[in-house]
């Protein structure tokens, strides 16, 4: 490596050697222990440069801002799953009610009048329960 | 990349609604998300925007991501440079407008008015560079990014990343000269 060289690369880079591109290293380390009181002054200066930058201080995370951020993350799936499950639960007891008035209603097609006036009532009971509950909940 | 992706674990719990995963993410990327949008924009209460909005994009894109293509950190610095940069066209709109106002974030009480005096040097001098060599500088000097790796969020190649940081140093060097005798 020669000397332009790694002044370019201390100018570029900075004092450490360490944050060179690592093809480059090894060279640099040999012209450092071949000149190493020049090699030290270079990457020196390159050091005062990286000291000044440094001042420089970034915004400091606040407790608050971490909070909302973290609010908006992915829900669990169990929990995204409550928000539809809930109205296909309520659909199929929808179904469900109907599916039962539709049986109540083909087997007392041919009524004897003490067994129709028991069925009415449960057919009632069973959909105003479900009805109640969809409407709460809609 | 050769080492794997450090974040790919936790991008993947994350992805699932781990809560905890989320709050890990948050205090692993939040600071760096800051310390970018903070020398990029000069402005804390901007850069506080930039990494909410970075968040969201993390958050929508989590269930998405797929390991192997690039790095999960290279990703986010290029999607919030992209939110800067947004905030300096819009900043740079308004300016035709009206005069600029350009709060500036300088370091905090405790370090004393000879560093705060230092960081708005150091911050108005960062500032006046052209926006690549700034981008050089701070993915390099400020977010330690390996050469490689800024190059690639970037998108050049790790020569002419040498090229923008060598002319942004000097810029920064001639600016802040009078800073080493103080």
């Amino acid at each position: 490596m020669t000397p332009d060289r790694f002044e370019t690369l201390a100018e570029a880079w900075g004092g450490e050697v360490a944050r060179w591109p690592a093809a480059e290293r090894e060279a640099a380390a040999t012209l450092m222990a071949e000149q190493p009181a020049w090699a030290s002054a270079i990457l020196a200066r390159a050091g005062d440069l990286d000291a000044a930058l440094d001042v420089f201080a970034a915004p400091r995370a606040s407790g608050a801002l971490a909070e909302r951020i973290v609010a908006g993350a992915p829900k669990p799936r169990a929990a995204r799953w409550v928000g539809w499950l809930i109205p296909v639960g309520m659909g199929a007891g929808l179904a469900a009610a109907c599916a039962a008035g539709v049986l109540v209603g083909a087997q007392v097609s041919a009524p004897a009048a003490g067994a129709a006036s028991d069925t009415d009532a449960l057919v009632t009971a069973v959909s105003a329960d479900d009805f109640s509950l969809y409407d709460e909940d809609a | 990349m050769d080492k794997g992706d450090p974040d790919e674990e936790l991008v993947s719990r994350v992805a699932r609604g781990d809560p905890a995963a989320a709050r890990s993410l948050v205090a692993r990327k939040l600071p760096r998300l800051l310390s970018l949008a903070g020398r990029i924009l000069g402005d804390g209460a901007e850069a506080e925007d930039v990494a909410q909005e970075a968040f969201v994009r993390i958050w929508k894109q989590a269930p998405r991501w797929t390991p192997g293509t690039a790095r999960f950190d290279t990703w986010l610095h290029r999607v919030a440079l992209n939110l800067c940069y947004d905030r300096l066209r819009r900043r740079r709109e308004l300016s035709y407008a009206e005069p600029p106002e350009r709060p500036d974030e300088g370091p905090g009480p405790d370090r004393g008015l000879l560093a705060a005096d230092t960081g708005r040097r150091v911050s108005a001098a960062l500032q006046a560079l052209p926006e690549r060599q700034r981008e050089a500088v701070v993915l390099c000097h400020y977010q330690e990014l390996g050469n490689i790796e800024a190059a690639a969020v970037m998108g050049i190649s790790v020569e002419a990343l040498e090229s923008l940081l060598g002319r942004g140093r000097r810029a920064l060097r001639t600016a802040l000269i009078d800073l080493k005798e103080t």
